[in-house]
């Protein structure tokens, strides 16, 4: 139960980052569109790095990842350093990184899907939450604000699980990508 | 009979807080190597190809993770890091959670000022709010530890 409410405080802590990354991301698609040319560039380069990286050892190229108010920050080797940030609907080239180890990439596509799920239900759950609670501060005495309330805590306890079956999902990809690492 | 209740206050002493770690063994990357999964809200250390849970971690309860990860020195320092962090955050989140639900109940009452339910929830919202943060770095300080961990193995 006491998980049940950390989740649910992360969650609603973490919605105003996810809604500015949303933003940020809708702001961002004009440039990236006329940065095509020089984002294809920019994968091919990052497939070389990632096709160099099933030769790298542990120390150097082993990634692992923590979290933070619902960011996951992928990092790698020792030196612990950050390649990419992870969560509620932003996806830092995951496929990309992995793509060297086959079960790695299973694994990640896994991640990838209920990340998707449990980030949209937590944030339609988190906004129903709200809502009905404005309206039940505002002395509404009809059936809707514990209507929203119990369907938004429902939505954020169904995104909860999915976002923990996702972080699962991700710590058995980065699992196979550290195994095929030469030592 | 004798046996039988030693049998059952053993089975109650592993069941209600007793160790639940797998002590860690030797082996290559396929065998020994660690990782953290979650299941049903309850999360797990789990060893190897075939996922055998060796620890689990929930609630109130801190698992010996310096054990489990003993023969790397990196990996013990992290999960020092771990024990002292997860029991403790864990304490006050649940502190802060008992702290909301008198308010809502004080808030129920009528002839209560309002300024002590409002504190309450306050108070217990900012509790959660570190009790949780605390438990953050516990969780990244355990999934470091696994990481130097697993760097010992061989492949």
């Amino acid at each position: 139960m006491a998980k049940v409410f950390i989740a649910l405080v992360m969650s609603a802590a973490v919605m105003v980052s996810g809604a500015s990354a949303a933003a940020q991301s809708a702001e961002s698609d004009a440039p990236r569109v006329a940065k095509g040319a020089a984002g294809s560039a920019v994968g091919a380069a990052m497939r070389a790095e990632t096709t160099a990286d099933s030769t790298h050892s542990y120390d150097a190229g082993a990634l692992r990842f923590e979290t933070r108010w619902g960011n996951v920050s992928i990092l790698r080797g020792s030196s612990n350093t950050l390649i990419g940030t992870a969560g509620w609907f932003r996806d830092p080239g995951l496929e990309q990184m992995l793509s060297s180890s086959p079960r790695a990439l299973r694994e990640v596509r896994g991640y990838e899907t209920q990340n998707f799920r449990g980030s949209l239900a937590g944030g339609a759950g988190a906004l129903a939450t709200a809502v009905g609670i404005v309206v039940a501060a505002n002395g509404s005495n009809d059936a809707s604000s514990p209507i929203l309330v119990i369907a938004g805590v429902s939505g954020m306890i169904w995104g909860a699980q999915h976002l923990s079956m996702s972080y699962a999902a991700l710590s058995r990809a980065l699992w196979w990508y550290n195994r095929d690492l030469s030592r | 009979m004798t046996r039988l209740l030693l049998g059952l206050c053993f089975g109650a002493y592993l069941g209600f807080g007793g160790p639940s770690v797998l002590s860690a063994q030797g082996g290559s990357y396929d065998e020994s190597a660690l990782r953290l999964e979650g299941h049903q809200g309850d999360l797990r250390i789990v060893r190897g190809l075939d996922g055998t849970v060796v620890a689990h971690i929930g609630g109130l309860r801190t698992p010996d993770v310096s054990t489990l990860v003993s023969p790397s020195e990196k990996a013990i320092a992290e999960a020092k890091i771990f024990s002292h962090d997860y029991g403790p955050g864990s304490w006050i989140a649940a502190a802060g959670i008992v702290a909301i639900g008198a308010g809502i109940g004080v808030y129920q009452m009528h002839d209560v000022e309002r300024s002590i339910p409002t504190g309450l929830t306050i108070g217990g919202a900012a509790l959660i709010v570190y009790g949780a943060n605390r438990v953050q770095n516990a969780y990244n300080a355990l999934a470091r530890s696994l990481w130097w961990y697993n760097r010992d193995l061989k492949k």
